[in-house]
């Protein structure tokens, strides 16, 4: 722990990060750090503009000012592809899985298209290049869906799998990008409490193989679980940081969680 | 039995195109033209499987691509008196070439928008073989182009060789990295955007394969005939194209296959209800997309059986289903 907290890696930086949406700044002026290997959370209550940050990240959106850049490098006017081959893998806060293909495939789905892999001619030929990628990407997609447990599942189409296993495919999906940051938007919503522990065991795990990880959840017990690093949001402005426990002792986060009191 | 099912369904595409060859013995003269249509119209709708089925992009120019490519065959023989097989060659490579441009509206288009954009480029092409008359000949049409190959019994069987080949790699990119990305751009543009796919370059792709193969089947086409029109490529062509991808089942290789040898056929083998033909024709089909037995959901936001609704009217006032 104190290693971590020692070493000065950020992975991702962004500076006065802005976007309006006509008249309302959805995000305001941020900037945050992520730090290698640590697990940070992005908080605040509804419609402070936490996917927003997601979005503007993962080149989604355009942002109106400000920048991010990811391992020293700016991903201004980069394009979503681009960023997920840098190394940024995301999941959504409604679950987008590709419900008519199998579980396999939706994984392979994070090996991309355009960036290695098998020319058109090598696949309509079914050339020996062609088969040694499948082969290669199978066996990765196998490794991830095995780490996550959803191997037996592999051939079941995705829509046929119950909610919380959805929302781990979703999270295997991105963990086949071969990410060095993951952002996950509110990986335990609708998830019971069982499925919750699984998920912040997952979470960990994911962490231990050297993935850095920024995350939006509402689950305040899943944050002060998970956490090293707490970014409170509030109107698109960040309001405070810090450790968890002192974050909720903060008077300005209790006040944008719970308003201001009457006395 | 059971075996014996999956053995034929293993060999499905080898099986038909068996039987494909066959045809020349067992076949009058006109049924055999009817046959010959059915296979050049498969090539054309393999190519629309890979952009409406795999990709979910639709479009309703494919019949302009036919035409790109049969009269720059014919044109590049009659007027500058290529051979037939570099004729046919640039006429591929020219079609591709146009069909990739029309990728380019697909980068931001999408549903019924891009729908209107190739109807738009439909007609452009219609019009321009119409009013191009010193080189495409204009409402006279253009003929006198010779064929591939002297025997035409020899074009017969090289299409149905090329159909073979060109179905099983369509099916090999279906379940290919690419064919799994152009069905993510069908169902979630902006996840398969996320996961790293290069959503333009699949885009082109996949317009890119549907008009060579387009051009392929035109330049069969030019083949066939012998004579070209511009009235045979009109936006209702296109919408027969389509039918034979959606009545395919919008996802499988045989199934466009048979799908486009069958409704190529329907018309001629209904002809004996001479003028109520048309009708059962229209009923046949709406019928068989009234039973489901085609999954035609692969299409989220804009269903092709839907879309053919509009088109024939018939869907008029019904809700969602």
């Amino acid at each position: 722990m104190a290693e971590r907290e020692s070493s000065g890696d950020v992975v991702l930086e962004t500076r006065g990060l802005t976007k309006r949406f006509g008249g309302l700044v959805a995000v305001n002026d941020l900037s945050i750090d992520v730090h290698k290997g640590r697990i940070c959370a992005l908080i605040g209550p509804n419609g402070s503009g936490k996917t927003t940050v997601l979005n503007l990240i993962t080149g989604i959106y355009r942002n109106d000012g400000g920048s991010v850049s990811f391992l020293g490098q700016p991903l201004h006017m980069l394009p979503s592809h681009s960023i997920c081959w840098l190394g940024i893998a995301r999941t959504f806060q409604n679950i987008r899985i590709l419900g008519s293909e199998t579980v396999f495939e939706n994984a392979l789905l994070g090996k991309g298209y355009g960036h290695g892999g098998a020319s058109i001619l090598d696949t309509v030929l079914d050339s020996s290049r062609y088969r040694r990628d499948m082969a290669t990407c199978a066996a990765e997609v196998n490794e991830i869906l095995d780490f996550v447990g959803l191997l037996d599942l592999k051939e079941e189409r995705a829509r046929n799998l119950p909610y919380g296993k959805q929302r781990i495919l979703e999270i295997a999906r991105a963990l086949v990008t071969n990410p060095k940051l993951l952002l996950l938007d509110e990986p335990a919503a609708g998830l019971n409490s069982q499925e919750i522990n699984a998920l912040m065991e997952l979470i960990r795990r994911i962490n231990q193989r050297g993935i850095s990880i920024l995350l939006i959840e509402h689950r305040m017990e899943l944050v002060g679980n998970l956490a090293d690093w707490v970014f409170v949001l509030n109107h698109g402005s960040k309001i405070a940081e810090g450790a968890f426990d002192v974050i909720k002792e903060n008077p300005d986060v209790i006040q944008a969680y719970l308003g201001k009191g009457r006395h | 039995m059971a075996k014996l099912i999956a053995l034929l369904r293993r060999h499905a595409l080898l099986i038909i195109a068996l039987l494909l060859l066959m045809a020349p013995h067992v076949t009058s003269q006109y049924e055999f033209y009817v046959v010959e249509r059915g296979v050049q119209n498969a090539i054309h709708v393999l190519g629309l499987l890979i952009l409406i089925g795999y990709s979910g992009m639709l479009s309703l120019g494919s019949a302009a691509l036919l035409a790109t490519g049969a009269y720059t065959y014919g044109i590049l023989l009659v007027k500058l008196g290529l051979s037939p097989l570099l004729g046919a060659v640039l006429a591929v490579a020219f079609t591709t070439a146009v069909g990739t441009g029309l990728a380019l509206p697909a980068f931001r288009l999408a549903g019924p928008f891009l729908v209107v954009t190739t109807v738009g480029f439909g007609e452009i092409v219609r019009i321009l073989l119409l009013n191009l008359e010193p080189v495409t000949g204009g409402a006279y049409g253009l003929a006198g182009f010779a064929n591939l190959l002297p025997d035409p019994n020899a074009v017969y069987y090289l299409m149905v060789v090329v159909l073979f080949l060109v179905a099983v790699a369509t099916e090999r990119i279906g379940r290919s990295r690419l064919g799994l990305a152009l069905k993510a751009l069908r169902e979630d543009e902006v996840a398969a955007q996320v996961m790293g796919v290069d959503v333009r370059r699949a885009k082109m792709v996949a317009f890119a394969l549907s008009a060579m193969l387009a051009g392929l089947s035109g330049v069969f086409l030019a083949n066939l005939t012998g004579y070209l029109s511009p009235d045979s490529f009109t936006s209702a062509e296109s919408a027969t194209y389509l039918l034979m991808v959606v009545m395919g089942g919008m996802q499988s290789v045989v199934g466009a296959v048979i799908s486009s040898l069958v409704i190529t056929s329907l018309p001629e083998v209904l002809r004996f209800l001479s003028s109520s033909r048309l009708l059962v024709y229209s009923l046949v089909l709406l019928v068989y997309l009234r039973l489901n037995w085609v999954r035609t959901r692969s299409l989220s936001t804009w269903s092709g059986a839907r879309m053919l609704g509009v088109l024939t009217g018939a869907g008029k006032g019904k809700g969602r289903s």
